[in-house]
């Protein structure tokens, strides 16, 4: 059982706020991942959690007590927490075994008691055969699944994650992200999980807060934030997106002069008459050829643009193509299935269901 | 379940517990470690400068007056000057030199040159300056008399009693710190960065001369400095060549200031010039070296090529070797021939050999059992508080645990520009008088080899802990330990062979201390080098070639032990 609140956190280095004012609510059993880019406070967020770093202003409660505040610092080895570096930082003078069996070391356990769940947990992240090896011996993957197996045997209650997948190669990535999912689902230990890598937030997240210069932006499901992105920032950062700037009037339309508009998706907080930005993602859209067709899709409430294909990349599983259109004097990125192919300088129409285009805020 | 700090907080809250603001069980280790270190640095220092500023009659500018004023005194600062010139001048040639072809050539023997240049560094000048002596001396030098029995000549080839001969020894125990400054660029040169500029049309000759050059050029002019700060802080090889000659340098004419009867007064004043002189220098150097990133000279994975010699691969070695043997074979060659021989001149034979010269060395010449003793009571002893010391300092300025914790490197760096000869009149000042009186003891040159060997002792720890990442030592906290048991199981056992590398360094710069000893031995605290420049007085030539080489013996020994139980060579300039 553990929920973490931080509350009005702020941690300054050098009169910079790396993390400002920042409020944050995370569930017992929750998976919550801290996205941003490098210098957006993400990683010092955890270290605040952790207790290696004492924030300026605002606490932290861990079960609505307090471990962190400018009054009060209770020293990381006794939060019951664990920890995955970025390094790893697998103890390269101590076996396998012997660095799981490390944090065991201050709980007062029998011999065997630990033998028997050190070998657990290295046979659940299958280093069972290696466990008399040096780390030196060992793959980054595998060093990586020592870290892992050291920080999940002291059933820990809050689990902290800082960028650890960001030494992996590609292909290894991919496969610890789900791992690190099913030990989540395995576990249900409260975890926060630090990353830059919006697809690792996205594989392995209940809920993903998006940080950007020491706030957070937007906090939610991946779901919530891939489609409905309040800010620009979070639109693009996560995913490609298509920006076209206009005002909003008349409900939910949005005029870009010259009478020309798209009908957009049911939003809150913009009013009337203001300057707004509409992201359409590049696979929300798809393209016709012929006018006739476009009309049909039109009909049905599809937004319409109609361009030039000025570019075309080719993916195995996909085209990007790039629209330009004439009458609103900008280009459109588009995400097709390479069935069908439209050359260079072909006109063509663009089609986006309004669902699909959503209004964001500058900031 | 509720979290073991909350049962902590609770007690805060009830307000019988302690307040955890900042608070660490480690913290008075840290603060006690720091203060200590300040201390030492800021004492000896500010003595010094408070005496330059006295004579008897109360404040005054006088000292400075009269040192720069009086003609024999400006004599010896225009005599360093020029010593110290020439010095760096051939250290860098040779130094650069055997350095490039070291790590950029297909010279064969390497290890062995390497080997060769580390026994010029471990040698002690004053060792040298004296083997040199038996060497070239005018008279009875061997190399001079091997000279008139070829050529038939009257006149000695060489004089070592000179200017030149001076420069030319201190030249051959300076050049190693060139040598190492060097190889760690020339490493770090990929042979990509080259390439880089061949592929754009460059020819081998631009190559050198618009890549390469430029790139070592600042450790090249930084190892000048060295060079010349190193020969600048030597008393050694001085006294012993340029006092037969009437030659002063300023680190003489300070022991001479302490003669007597003694001008401590002056004695200050004279130091401070030497010590605002190396402080500058050591800033222009380490300007030099930190504009242009060294460190990310290379990147990492760079393929060197190496350049092949081809027919002159050994003329080369025989050049290089040649130049070794002036400052390893010769002197070694004839300090063992000088403890193995009744006359060291005549050639060795079975008529002039002889053990006696051990005996009279160890048992029937008064000081040296008592000196002996001292010398590696106090090696032990420096060596092992030293580590420990610069390990805690480097700990927290590494770790920034402190809050000004760089400046305490600035402390810890201090004694580099602190010539050996100025700490001891500073030693000599602070510590005759209350509260501390520690002269007369073996004490104040533990205090003196502790503050010396302060910067060698932190740039080897502190490079330690830099390996060390810091996220080794968190995942320990994580999991449940406090900081010193992190210390205990991770960050020690990690650091153990930096560690041992530091108390090796440190013991063996204290073991052939002589520029700070000399000035503040007493009769009952002396130490060997101290015993060998006495010996010298009295010319007890065979006695002080066994002491000699008993110091070379032992320094040797401990490399060796050493780096068997590090497993790794304690002066490659990789890894």
């Amino acid at each position: 059982m553990a929920t973490v609140s931080l509350r009005g956190l702020t941690k300054k280095f050098a009169d910079t706020a790396a993390v400002n004012e920042l409020d944050l609510e995370i569930g017992d059993q929750e998976f919550v991942s801290l996205l941003g880019p490098s210098g957006c406070g993400k990683t010092t967020t955890l270290r605040l959690m952790a207790g290696f770093l004492q924030p300026e202003a605002g606490e932290i409660r861990v079960n609505q007590e307090v471990v962190s505040s400018p009054s009060v610092l209770v020293p990381p080895e006794r939060r019951n927490m664990s920890m995955i570096f970025q390094s790893y930082a697998v103890w390269p003078h101590m076996t396998v075994a012997e660095n799981v069996a490390y944090g065991l070391k201050f709980k007062k356990l029998s011999r065997a008691e630990i033998e028997q769940k050190v070998d657990r947990l290295l046979q659940l992240v299958h280093l069972l055969d290696l466990k008399e090896r040096y780390p030196g011996e060992l793959s980054g993957g595998q060093q990586q699944r020592v870290a892992l197996a050291r920080a999940l045997v002291v059933e820990p209650q809050i689990l902290l994650l800082d960028e650890p997948l960001s030494n992996l190669d590609a292909n290894l990535r991919e496969e610890m992200r789900f791992e690190i999912r099913r030990l989540h689902e395995e576990f249900r230990i409260t975890t926060i999980y630090v990353t830059h890598d919006q697809a690792e937030a996205m594989v392995t997240s209940d809920r993903i807060a998006v940080m950007h210069q020491g706030k957070i932006l937007q906090l939610g499901t991946p779901e919530e934030i891939f489609d409905r992105p309040k800010t620009r920032f979070v639109a693009e950062f996560i995913g490609k997106t298509n920006i076209l700037k206009g005002r909003l009037q008349d409900g939910e339309r949005v005029y870009f002069g010259e009478g020309r508009s798209v009908r957009v998706a049911r939003h809150d907080g913009c009013k009337q008459g203001v300057e707004v930005i509409v992201c359409i993602r590049p696979h929300n859209l798809f393209l016709v050829g012929t006018a006739s067709e476009a009309q049909e899709w039109n009909q049905k409430g599809y937004n319409l643009f109609s361009g030039v294909v000025r570019r075309r990349i080719y993916f195995g599983d996909a085209i990007d193509y790039l629209v330009e259109l004439p009458l609103h004097h900008l280009s459109l990125r588009v995400v097709s299935s390479p069935s069908h192919r439209y050359d260079l300088g072909h006109k063509l129409f663009a089609l986006a269901h309004p669902n699909h285009c959503v209004v964001v805020r500058e900031e | 379940m509720s979290l073991p700090g909350t049962r902590v907080l609770e007690r805060i809250r009830e307000g019988r517990g302690f307040r955890l603001k900042r608070w660490d069980p480690t913290l008075p280790i840290w603060i006690g470690a720091a203060l200590f270190v300040v201390f030492l640095m800021l004492l000896p220092v500010g003595s010094i400068f408070v005496t330059s500023l006295y004579n008897e009659l109360g404040l005054t500018l006088r000292n400075y007056l009269e040192v720069f004023t009086e003609e024999a005194y400006l004599k010896a600062i225009w005599n360093t000057l020029v010593i110290s010139f020439w010095v760096g001048v051939i250290a860098v040639l040779i130094g650069s030199l055997l350095a490039w072809l070291v790590t950029r050539t297909d010279l064969p023997w390497k290890r062995g040159i390497r080997a060769l240049v580390m026994a010029s560094f471990v040698t002690p000048p004053f060792l040298g300056a004296f083997a040199w002596t038996l060497l070239a001396g005018p008279n009875a030098g061997l190399l001079n008399n091997l000279y008139r029995s070829v050529s038939g000549a009257q006149e000695p080839l060489f004089n070592i009693f000179t200017m030149t001969g001076l420069i030319f020894v201190m030249a051959l125990y300076s050049f190693p710190y060139v040598f190492s400054m060097i190889a760690n660029v020339c490493e770090l040169i990929s042979s990509d960065l080259e390439d880089a500029a061949n592929i754009l049309g460059a020819n081998k000759w631009k190559i050198a001369l618009t890549i390469t050059l430029p790139l070592t050029a600042p450790a090249l002019f930084g190892g000048f400095i060295l060079a010349f700060l190193h020969s600048l802080s030597l008393f050694g090889a001085p006294a012993i060549l340029g006092l037969p000659a009437g030659l002063h340098t300023i680190t003489t004419q300070i022991w001479a200031f302490f003669q007597y009867p003694p001008r401590m007064d002056l004695a200050a004043a004279f130091s401070i010039p030497l010590l605002l002189a190396t402080m500058g220098l050591i800033a222009l150097q380490k300007k030099l070296l930190g504009r242009r990133g060294y460190s990310t000279v290379g990147g990492r994975g760079g393929q060197k090529r190496l350049l092949s010699l081809g027919m002159f691969r050994v003329p080369v070695l025989l050049l290089v070797l040649g130049i070794l043997s002036l400052s390893v074979f010769l002197p070694y060659g004839i300090l063992l021939k000088a403890a193995l021989a009744k006359a060291w001149a005549l050639p060795l034979t079975w008529e002039n050999f002889t053990l006696g010269n051990f005996a009279f060395a160890f048992f029937q010449y008064g000081d040296t059992q008592a000196a002996i003793l001292n010398t590696f009571k106090l090696g032990i002893l420096t060596a092992t508080v030293g580590t420990i010391i610069a390990a805690l300092i480097a700990y927290i300025t590494n770790r920034q645990l402190l809050r000004g914790a760089r400046y305490l490197t600035f402390f810890v760096l201090a004694p580099l520009v602190i010539p050996g000869i100025v700490l001891a009149v500073g030693l000599f000042i602070a510590y005759t008088r209350p509260p501390i009186i520690l002269y007369g003891t073996v004490w104040i040159l533990f205090v003196a080899y502790l503050t010396k060997e302060m910067p060698i002792g932190f740039s080897q720890t502190e490079s330690t802990f830099k390996s060390i990442h810091p996220e080794l030592e968190d995942a320990t906290r994580i999991m449940g330990a406090n900081r010193l048991q992190a210390l205990k199981d991770i960050t020690v056992p990690l650091a153990r062979s930096g560690l041992i590398a530091a108390w090796s360094f440190i013991f063996i710069g204290v073991i052939r201390e002589l520029s700070a000893s000399i000035l503040l031995f007493t009769p009952q605290s002396k130490v060997v080098s101290v015993v060998i420049f006495d010996l010298k007085e009295e010319g007890q030539i065979g006695a002080i070639a066994v002491l000699g080489i008993l110091l070379l013996a032992v320094s040797f020994l401990v490399i060796l032990g050493v780096q068997r139980i590090v497993g790794r060579d304690l002066f490659a300039t990789k890894e």
